[in-house]
């Protein structure tokens, strides 16, 4: 260990019920560097991190600070080491303001009057000399992604870290705020602290770590100084041997030929002016067309919570369209429930798998018919036909690589990526005119969302539409034929493939139109 | 294997609670041998005892289903009282009315309109959630107090019988009586009844595309809703159920066992029945041998209160403790 | 107007069990303990609460008693929910049903069957110096049993201590977001801890008020559904102390009206009066509930190294 290591994990493994998630790993962070930590998901990247903050326990294992061993029994050890993490999902009270959350948990001068003008003051002062701008007086749940992530930050700051963890930190930011985040890490690197930087995006690492090192499968594959590696060896590092990375869509790197419009025929879907106006009068929806022809994979990016949602669910039917048309295959179906729907041509992968798309309680046979589970060959209309169900799952465990110990395994077994392949293997076993597929490969190692993507381009070249809305660009940008950019509920540009960019994309994100770049210096911090 | 596998977490939670009552008994200063023996083998000792079994069966399984059938869809039906007050108020009135009505026209008249009033008084709450998105807990807890009211109100109204000590109806009509397997002791074919709602039950849920979208529906409604279920219809279909078969079972008991309205003939079947669902874990398939179980032990805590002078609290919380160590075996298996 | 006045005081007086039942439920829910055992709990409470005083010949053990048994079911919701994780509305029942038999089988134990049941002295007034004296205000609000001027400083208190202190503001985060909570170093588990002991205790006390003031006695199922009603007060009241105060005052004046216009007598027969809490209750659920500001973990249990991915 040289004098500049402020951070030792040696040999640490933990494991959840049967699965070893991470086995004798070992990490270091230096002085002053950004430190990347890649991998794909399920790599334990975010296990490790979430033991050094003290959220786990690990099962084996020592932590070493400034070359003493230390005992992390719960975040409030890791805070007093001086460690400070910015979780993927934001760790905040969404009634509470700014002040409550940055404040909680330390011990306030006026603890019983709650009077807080000295935190308030210690809080204007990190604001101001690391640039992070945000007003102390507002509720959490009125703010945007990227203000809550300046909370994050300034949480950390405040407890006085100098080791910052973030946790995929780039998620939901448009290119332009990514850059801004770069740079102000930097500030804080250059100001003495060390940064964490957990991401599963390679070009992010690249771009702005010191050191990177690589997880798979809970074990740590290497660690290599930036300058002294190139981009193959952190691929083959992320995915192993296994994978046949020439023919992986996600490392494609030649621009795939994309879909050639054929004017004379009609869209296979088509929406025209469609509006949603919510339950509390509030539109978030507003007039957007769009079509998806035969054979044709469309796209739709925004920052999450732009109406992204929305879309996806007015598409399957499951709320009702304000105004405005929709089409499949030339038929009206703007007031079709989405019984009827899922019965004659839509398949659905919603984005909050857990919530939307999967039954904890019910075993997987029961997962997997569901939304089919009154078509042939698994109900008569009566009756269920438990046998065929049975069989079908059994196939669909295999093909899809589901790890369960069979049909009537029980939901809440499954991990994350293994629900997600459930909802795969729902969307995909049945044939559909369209599929609506919202953040499908979230959660899924590298392999996986390869699968995903063969499965989408043999849609393709089988002729059907696809609709793939996604909050990862780099996704959209590899298989989508025409990408639509939301923002605020309305459609603010469709781009074709020969025009993919991501800084241009970004810009839509933000809600700047290409008409009038004068904005875009101010957007810009 | 299995079957071993799943009953030995239910015998061992048997066993602890009666080693904790057991303890508080023999502080009270009872013989706790001869309490248990009462408890367990006063259903087997006579034939009397057995049918005395058979007898409480019958509104136990019924409620445990009243409240398992709205679980399997997610909600919680603690308004199987009410709905077994109205099933026997809605019975008696029309026992009553139609009392010269023949046998064959009578009896399913009463069984029907025992029926019918349960499942209003299981609508309300499930109109409620539908119309106005509340909570069905509550409401049909709240339900049930206005029933308790409401039997009060018919047993001292105009069918009160005046000769009666306590607030109780007229005889519905002979027709309306259920018919006896044997006279002494009465042994009514309610059984019979519950014993095809229990298959009819399983059957509903276990294999139809309703059932399955009832489970689906309960297994996480939002995800049901997504996927093409009308998740409000089922919640309303299975409180509808619900209180259906708990008024069966207040029209078993007019019709079966008091042959009028009793105030206080509701006994504590709900909350019985609420322990069996419980320890059942909601599934249908279980209760009725769950019930059974429950149904020796409540004859023989009233044995053991006549004979041996120990409170029949003394054996509900018994029943509670084993539910308490039911839910704790799945802790320890989770481990 | 000595109707009015009479009937505004039998109204503070008829408040307290639903106001101390239901802070008691708010404070465990305000770190995310969903309480349904009120009603069992509250049995429990005028059960024993009866039974001290009545041996012990002091009202003041017996409300103690009362307290410690509520706290006692309190800690064992707190315990199989936080430490055992397991579902809090079906513990809830379970100690709801052994409330319920405890509650008549001690009675049965230790007093034994008895035609005349034994009583115990009531609640004293005390009238507050000089302000008892004003006239109509008087009367109403202060010349009442200690426990009503109690309930009122126990409401301002837990308004205070939530919103205005440093621990307050920790409770209150354990129940909106135990995650975050625990990320910044407050103890969730401690939090879930007292505050559903001490709320069960306000609702053992709550439900010892009855014998205590109302009847001198206890007599089985006497608690007539206010502990339930105590959960939807809860909700009206949008889990907060100084609504929740208030919110008992309409709870209680239904309580006191229908009592009062059974004993004056109706054109109503006297049954459809009784429904009348309940079915005010309904109705004021359809009006407020949709509107009300829950905890956002309310009901739901914390498991630091449960993935929820």
């Amino acid at each position: 260990m040289d004098n500049q290591t402020i951070l030792e994990l040696t040999n640490v493994r933990k494991v959840f019920g049967q699965t070893v998630a991470l086995d004798s790993v070992t990490f270091s962070l230096r002085r002053a560097e950004i430190h990347g930590l890649l991998g794909g998901n399920g790599a334990g990247k975010t296990t490790l991190m979430n033991i050094l903050y003290g959220l786990y326990r690990k099962d084996e294992g020592e932590i070493l600070h400034k070359g003493k061993k230390i005992n992390i029994q719960g975040p409030k050890d890791a805070i007093r080491q001086g460690i400070g993490m910015v979780h993927q999902h934001f760790l905040q009270i969404g009634n509470f303001t700014v002040l409550e959350n940055i404040i909680l948990g330390t011990d306030i001068d006026n603890r019983y009057t709650m009077k807080t003008q000295n935190e308030e003051k210690k809080i204007l002062d990190l604001c101001q000399r690391f640039g992070l701008d945000v007003d102390l007086n507002t509720t959490i749940d009125t703010l945007t992604v990227g203000t809550r992530q300046k909370v994050e930050i300034l949480k950390a700051l405040y407890r006085g870290v100098d080791i910052l963890i973030l946790d995929e930190p780039t998620t939901n930011l448009t290119p332009q705020e990514v850059d801004a985040l770069f740079e102000s890490l930097r500030v804080m690197v250059n100001d003495g602290l060390s940064i964490v930087f957990i991401t599963h995006k390679l070009r992010e690492v690249l771009s702005v770590c010191d050191r990177i090192t690589v997880l798979r499968e809970g074990k740590n594959i290497t660690t290599l100084d930036r300058k002294d590696a190139s981009e193959e060896v952190f691929v083959r590092a992320m995915v192993g041997d296994k994978m046949d990375i020439e023919n992986s869509i996600y490392f494609a790197t030649d621009q795939r030929s994309s879909f050639v419009n054929r004017l004379d025929q009609a869209a296979a879907f088509e929406m025209s002016s469609v509006s949603f106006i919510n339950k509390d009068g509030i539109p978030r929806l507003k007039d957007v067309s769009l079509n998806i022809h035969s054979g044709e994979i469309v796209g739709v990016s925004g920052v999450a919570g732009n109406g992204q949602r929305e879309l996806a669910e007015i598409v399957t039917g499951v709320i009702p369209v304000s105004h405005g048309k929709i089409l499949l295959d030339s038929k009206d179906i703007t007031h079709t429930n989405n019984q009827e729907l899922f019965k004659t041509g839509i398949a659905y992968i919603p984005e909050d798998r857990l919530h939307d798309g999967f039954l904890p309680k019910a075993n997987v046979a029961q997962n997997l018919i569901l939304g089919h589970h009154r078509n042939q060959p698994y109900s008569d209309g009566n009756f269920i036909n438990w046998k065929t169900v049975f069989k079908e799952t059994r196939e669909q465990i295999k093909e899809y690589n589901i790890k369960t110990s069979g049909p009537e395994d029980v939901g809440g077994n499954l991990s994350g990526g293994n629900i997600q392949r459930v909802l795969i293997a729902r969307a995909f076993s049945m044939p559909s005119q369209l599929l609506v597929a919202h953040n499908p490969t979230r959660g899924l190692d590298i392999p996986s969302m390869d699968f995903v993507y063969q499965k989408m381009l043999k849609r393709r070249e089988e002729g059907y539409a696809t609709l793939l809305i996604s909050e990862d660009l780099d996704e959209l940008i590899r298989i989508c034929d025409r990408i639509a950019v939301i923002y605020r509920g309305e459609i603010l540009g469709i781009l074709p493939r020969s025009e993919f960019d991501k800084y241009a994309i970004g810009r839509l994100m933000s809600g700047i139109k290409e008409e009038n770049p004068a904005t875009e210096e101010k957007a810009l911090p | 294997m299995t079957i071993v596998k799943k009953a030995l977490p239910y015998f061992l939670a048997v066993v602890a609670s009666f080693i904790a009552a057991g303890i508080f008994i023999a502080l009270m200063g009872f013989d706790v041998f001869k309490a248990y023996s009462t408890i367990l083998f006063t259903s087997f000792r006579t034939p009397n005892g057995f049918i005395q079994t058979l007898l409480k069966f019958v509104p136990l399984v019924l409620q445990a289903l009243a409240f398992t059938i709205p679980l399997t869809a997610g909600k919680f039906n603690i308004g199987g009282e009410g709905q077994m007050i109205a099933g026997g108020i809605g019975a008696a009135v029309v026992g009553i009315l139609f009392s010269s009505l023949p046998a064959y026209l009578l009896l399913p008249l009463v069984i029907l309109g025992g029926i019918i009033a349960g499942a209003i008084w299981g609508l309300i709450p499930a109109w409620l959630l539908y119309k106005f998105n509340i909570n069905e807990i509550l409401t049909t807890v709240l339900l049930n107090f206005v029933a308790l009211a409401l039997i009060d109100y018919v047993c001292t109204g105009a069918l009160r019988d005046p000769g009666a000590g306590h607030p109780t109806t007229v005889a519905i009509g002979v027709g309306g009586w259920l018919p006896l397997f044997m006279k002494n002791p009465p042994f009514h074919a309610g059984i019979i009844i519950a014993i095809l709602v229990a298959i009819g039950v399983y059957i509903y849920t276990a294999r139809t595309t309703g059932g399955y979208e009832l489970i689906a529906t309960g297994a996480n409604p939002r995800a049901a809703g997504v996927f093409g279920i009308k998740v409000r219809r089922m919640f309303v279909l299975s409180l509808l159920l619900g209180g259906a078969i708990a008024g069966l079972s207040g029209a078993i008991e007019v019709a079966g066992v008091q042959h009028r309205l009793i105030e206080g003939m509701q006994s504590n079947y709900m909350v019985l029945g609420l322990i069996i669902g419980l320890i059942a874990k909601g599934d249908n398939r279980v209760v009725p041998f769950v019930a059974f179980a429950i149904a020796i032990l409540e004859v023989g805590a009233s044995a053991m209160q006549r004979t041996l002078m120990i409170p029949v609290e003394m054996v509900f919380i018994v029943e509670a403790l084993i539910l308490l160590f039911v839910l704790l075996s799945d802790v320890v298996r989770r481990k | 107007m000595d109707i009015l006045v009479n009937f505004l005081r039998l109204v503070l007086l008829s408040m307290v069990p639903f106001v101390l039942a239901g802070q008691g439920t708010m404070l465990g829910g305000r770190t995310g303990v969903f309480n349904v055992a009120q009603e069992g709990m509250m049995l429990v409470g005028a059960s024993l609460g009866f039974l001290v005083s009545y041996y012990s010949g002091s009202i003041f053990l017996g409300m103690v008693a009362a307290m410690l048994s509520g706290a006692l079911f309190g800690l064992a919701l707190a315990y199989f929910t936080t430490a055992l994780k397991m579902d809090q509305f079906v513990i809830g029942l379970a100690l709801f049903f052994i409330g319920v038999g405890l509650s008549t089988l001690l009675p049965k134990i230790i007093i034994g069957i008895t035609l005349t049941p034994p009583l115990i002295k009531t609640l004293p007034n005390l009238a507050i110096p000089l302000l008892s004296s004003i006239p109509v205000l008087g009367p109403i609000l202060f010349n009442h049993n200690i426990l009503v001027y109690a309930s009122v400083i126990i409401s301002v208190g837990l308004w205070y201590f939530l919103y205005r202190t440093q621990k307050g503001l920790e409770l209150r985060s354990v129940g909106e977001h135990p995650m975050t909570a625990d990320s910044l170093g407050v103890n969730t588990t401690k939090n879930r801890y007292w505050s559903t002991i001490i709320g069960g205790a306000l609702i053992g006390l709550s439900g010892a008020y009855l014998p205590m003031v109302y009847s001198g006695t206890f007599t089985e199922g006497m608690v007539m559904g206010r502990g339930w009603l105590a959960i939807a007060l809860t909700f009206f009241g949008g889990w907060s102390p100084l609504p929740i105060l208030f919110g008992s005052l309409f709870f209680s004046a239904v309580e006191v009206l229908a009592f009062r216009v059974q004993v004056i007598g109706s054109f109503l027969p006297y049954q459809f009066l009784q429904m009348l809490p309940y079915i005010a209750t309904i109705i004021v659920m359809i009006i407020t509930f949709k509107r009300a500001r829950v905890p956002a973990f309310l009901g739901l249990n914390y498991d630091r190294e449960k993935r929820s991915v």
